[in-house]
């Protein structure tokens, strides 16, 4: 390929030789003869120097896993395995759009020799969850003169798995911190009255009751039979289902109900295992994408946290066959808290529902309002905004019926926007723990 | 890599010296150091006598409507004293003040040619010096920017000095004047010219790759001390705010480079709209420090991290740029002139073709346009040369993809095309018992679904 300095030389040729013949002039034919020729002579040898089979793009990163926001150190080395030199070589390191390039630069323009390598590296930020691959490398070789390029993609892809971002449970920890009130702030363990080791009280006898429980000691002082209580601290079971289908992708992309819907689940998680009890977590839409059954071993987080950040908007919610799936695979009684914002069909959700009440698990479901998620109303128009309000109170129409439909299942819905979101399932959370919902 | 630019700078200003001699020379007698101001004296005087002989025209003819006859003597003399001579707008070859209207139109035409004529030879002339200054300061700003546009323009400039004169058929260019015997080929004052003209352009372009090749690298570095700094700056003034300190606002400058640095520049847009959302100023904050602690620990655990960033190992040994400069520049210097030689000796090439009389004496033989029959085949076989070669690489390129690349990509499709028909499966199926449901007019679907959650729990026995 001729790069545009290279045209310009050939219409200066092109020029001096058309001046040459009009005038009768053998010194500008001469000069358009070089120029024309000088051009084009070394096309050939470049042609074949620019062998690109002979560069080798070998890209390492520090982490092939990340956090949302967390920075990444990409090293990119070119190798020339040839025999030829290549006299100006630019390397253009890709990376995803969405990505901030924090220090450095990621491409280099260099020289290479035989059997020599170049190595230059970048610092990333990566943003947003999701899978992404740095590359592929785009080379530019040109010749010295700056006549010719050949342009080569070459496919080296390094996957990078980007988990959800983490700034909701380092600010949880934060606060805690400041509180000077440790990790198990606001905690609230359920307790159960009976079976135990931890002392809790007296209460008169009433029969039944094993004689091994009363207290010898008070029953004399009293006159009359007295008990003597323990209390036992249970831990609930709790499966969060992410709805990952189309509409959860509605919005400003790092402001979706599906994004939100991921914070909640991972900061539900960490409240899980800070608390021990056991957190699981299912990303379904039209299939179930991930489950990880509900843990508390050291990696469940890592695990819950590979499986959000595949999570991907598309498709429409098949609440029945997720439930299925989750159901079938869940022995213990659970706490199933549905992220998902209703915009399917009702018999689906309702006969879901049905299976889940039959199989003796509890439920909630915390509903995120798309029109609180999307484009905010003051940016329209007149007719915008009250066709925006119609169906806005069309959708809180269709909200209202199906809390009371699955209110006929003990089911509670919670409708969220961005800003009560997270506090919301924390409250929930720690709700269903006082109650001792779905306790193992 | 800079003293290799330094010495093919040298070489630069010795090539374009000895071509701007050698284009002197060649117009030995022609260059008159006077040309400049004596061409722009006569566009002057043309532009006076144009503006007298509109004025008088448009004087003599206001007079007549206006007097009913030809201006006053006195009038014409006065405005000849008064303006014309004050502001040197004496009509060309009239010395004294005009008396007559007609004494001007006589002499009008005489006149004009004679300044028309004047202007035609000192323009060429002054082309001369403008194509020489153009050249002169395109070529000082090639040795300071090393653009390759100076360069070209450069030797534009100074060929064109040669062009314009070619045009006047002045100078030994002719035709006829090559030879066919290689030696005098070569020796020859106007192939000497030709290849000084064109070693200037080749020692030009060499000269600014062997600047670019090292500049990338230099540039990297500058800009990797400029992040730095600005984000130990924006750090440090974001400590000192927290401290309760007063800071200045618009202490990261522009010229630290902070607004150039993408990452910084955002967190700080971000601070500016998230000043109400205090949990966005918090994050953009959270994420300067965290970089800083990032390339604090980086730095401080991989002693190569910071060369890598710079890349400073990637910059190009200057023995190897020399060697190869000479090497190239020799290889085009040897296969121009040869090609050169095989196209502008139409004679040597006629012989070698043994043609036939009638063709060898024919006039169009002795045309200059002969060669355009060579040129063209030539110059395109090239190109076509590397297309092929080219073609080959792209082979052997395409079967560096391994078989066990195309396998994993062969099942990942195959994998995707399943769940997609699972997926496609199951809505079909879904649909289809929708559609089984009976669908009352009128009645919204939730309602529906509401009344038959209804109907089942009243149906169901009550325990």
């Amino acid at each position: 390929m001729i790069t545009q300095r290279g045209f310009v030389v050939v219409f200066s040729g092109i020029l001096l030789l058309t001046s040459g013949f009009s005038f009768v002039n053998l010194y500008c034919l001469m000069l358009g003869v070089y120029l024309l020729v000088g051009v084009v002579v070394s096309l050939p040898l470049f042609a074949m120097t620019a062998n690109i089979s002979g560069i080798e793009v070998h890209r390492t990163v520090d982490k092939a896993k990340v956090f949302s926001g967390d920075f990444l150190r990409v090293r990119v080395t070119l190798r020339n395995t040839s025999r030829r030199h290549f006299d100006f070589i630019e390397c253009h390191d890709q990376y995803p759009e969405t990505w901030i390039l924090a220090i450095g630069e990621n491409f280099i323009a260099s020289r290479i020799e035989p059997g020599s390598s170049v190595t230059f590296s970048y610092i990333l930020q990566a943003r947003m969850r999701g899978r992404y691959f740095l590359g592929p490398t785009e080379v530019i070789l040109r010749d010295r003169l700056g006549l010719h390029y050949y342009i080569r993609t070459l496919q080296a892809p390094t996957e990078i798995l980007v988990y959800p971002t983490y700034k909701d449970v380092r600010r949880m920890e934060a606060l805690g911190k400041q509180r000077q009130l440790g990790l198990m702030f606001g905690a609230h363990r359920t307790k159960v009255v009976g079976m135990g080791t931890d002392f809790t009280g007296f209460r008169a006898y009433v029969p039944g009751d094993s004689f091994r429980s009363i207290d010898w000691k008070s029953s004399a002082k009293r006159g009359d039979l007295i008990i003597r209580q323990y209390e036992m601290e249970k831990n609930i079971q709790v499966i969060c289902m992410v709805d990952a289908s189309g509409s959860m992708g509605n919005g400003y992309p790092e402001n979706t109900k599906l994004e939100y819907a991921i914070r909640a689940a991972v900061l539900l998680t960490h409240l899980g295992l800070e608390r021990k009890d056991l957190v699981g977590t299912c990303v379904f839409s039209d299939r179930v994408h991930g489950y990880v059954p509900p843990k508390s071993g050291p990696n469940h987080m890592y695990d819950v946290l590979e499986a959000l950040s595949m999570a991907e908007p598309r498709g429409w919610s098949d609440y029945e066959s997720a439930v299925e799936y989750v159901v079938l695979q869940t022995r213990k009684r659970s706490l199933i808290i549905w992220l998902t914002d209703l915009e399917e069909s009702p018999a689906p959700l309702l006969n879901a529902m049905k299976t889940i009440v039959a199989n003796g698990h509890k439920a909630m479901v915390i509903s995120p309002f798309g029109p609180w998620f999307e484009v905010p109303v003051g940016q329209f128009g007149p007719v915008e905004k009250v066709l925006a309000e119609a169906v806005s109170e069309e959708l809180w129409e269709r909200r209202a019926k199906i809390a009371r439909a699955l209110s006929r299942f003990g089911i509670e819905v919670v409708n969220v926007g961005p800003e009560d979101f997270l506090p919301t399932i924390i409250k929930q959370y720690e709700l269903a723990k006082r109650k001792g919902v779905a306790m193992f | 890599m800079k003293v290799v630019t330094w010495i093919l700078r040298i070489l630069s200003t010795l090539a374009f010296a000895y071509m701007c001699y050698l284009v002197y020379s060649t117009l030995q007698g022609y260059w008159s150091w006077d040309a400049p101001y004596v061409f722009i004296v006569t566009v002057f005087r043309l532009l006076s006598f144009l503006v007298f002989f509109i004025s008088l025209v448009v004087m003599t003819g206001f007079s007549l409507i206006v007097g009913g006859g030809a201006p006053q003597t006195l009038v014409v003399g006065l405005y000849n004293t008064l303006i014309l001579k004050m502001w040197y707008m004496q009509p060309y070859g009239v010395s004294g003040p005009l008396e007559t209207a007609e004494e001007v139109f006589q002499h009008f035409a005489v006149n004009f040619n004679a300044i028309i004529a004047d202007l035609w030879d000192t323009t060429f002339v002054f082309l001369y010096f403008l194509g020489a200054g153009v050249g002169i300061a395109l070529f000082l700003q090639s040795l300071y920017r090393m653009e390759h546009k100076y360069v070209g323009g450069s030797f534009l400039a100074i060929q064109s000095i040669l062009i314009v004169a070619a045009y006047r058929h002045i100078g030994n260019f002719h035709i006829t004047a090559y030879p066919s015997d290689f030696v005098t080929f070569l020796t020859s004052s106007i192939q000497i010219l030709a290849l000084v003209s064109f070693a200037y352009l080749e020692v030009g372009y060499q000269m600014i790759y062997s600047s670019s090749v090292g500049k990338p690298i230099e540039d990297r570095e500058e800009t990797l001390k400029k992040q730095l700094l600005a984000l130990r700056q924006a750090t440090r003034k974001q400590d000192a705010i927290e401290r309760g300190e007063r800071v200045s606002l618009t202490g990261m400058s522009r010229s630290s480079g902070a607004t150039a640095f993408s990452f910084l520049r955002e967190a700080m847009e971000r601070k500016v709209i998230g000043d109400k959302d205090a949990l966005e100023n918090l994050d953009a904050v959270s994420d300067v420090r965290r970089l800083q602690h990032f390339v604090d620990e980086l730095l401080a655990s991989d002693p190569a991290a910071r060369d890598e960033l710079t890349a400073k190992a990637a910059a190009p040994s200057s023995y190897y740029v020399i060697g190869s400069t000479v090497m190239g520049s020799a290889f085009r210097f040897l296969a121009v002139i040869a090609v050169s030689f095989f196209l502008l000796s139409p004679q040597f090439i006629l012989d070698a073709l043994n043609l036939p009389p009638g063709v060898e004496n024919s006039v169009a033989i002795t045309q200059p346009e002969l060669i355009l029959l060579f040129v063209v085949p030539v110059v395109l076989l090239f190109p076509f040369i590397a297309a092929l070669i080219g073609w080959f690489s792209q082979q052997d390129e395409e079967e560096a993809i391994t078989r066990k690349q195309r396998r994993e990509k062969a099942k990942r499709e195959k994998e995707r095309e399943r769940l997609r028909k699972e997926a496609e499966k199951a809505r079909r199926n879904k649909e289809r018992a929708r559609k089984g449901e009976v669908v009352e007019e009128g009645k919204d679907e939730w309602d529906r679904a509401l009344e038959e959650t209804y109907k089942e729990e009243e149906e169901s026995p009550r325990g």
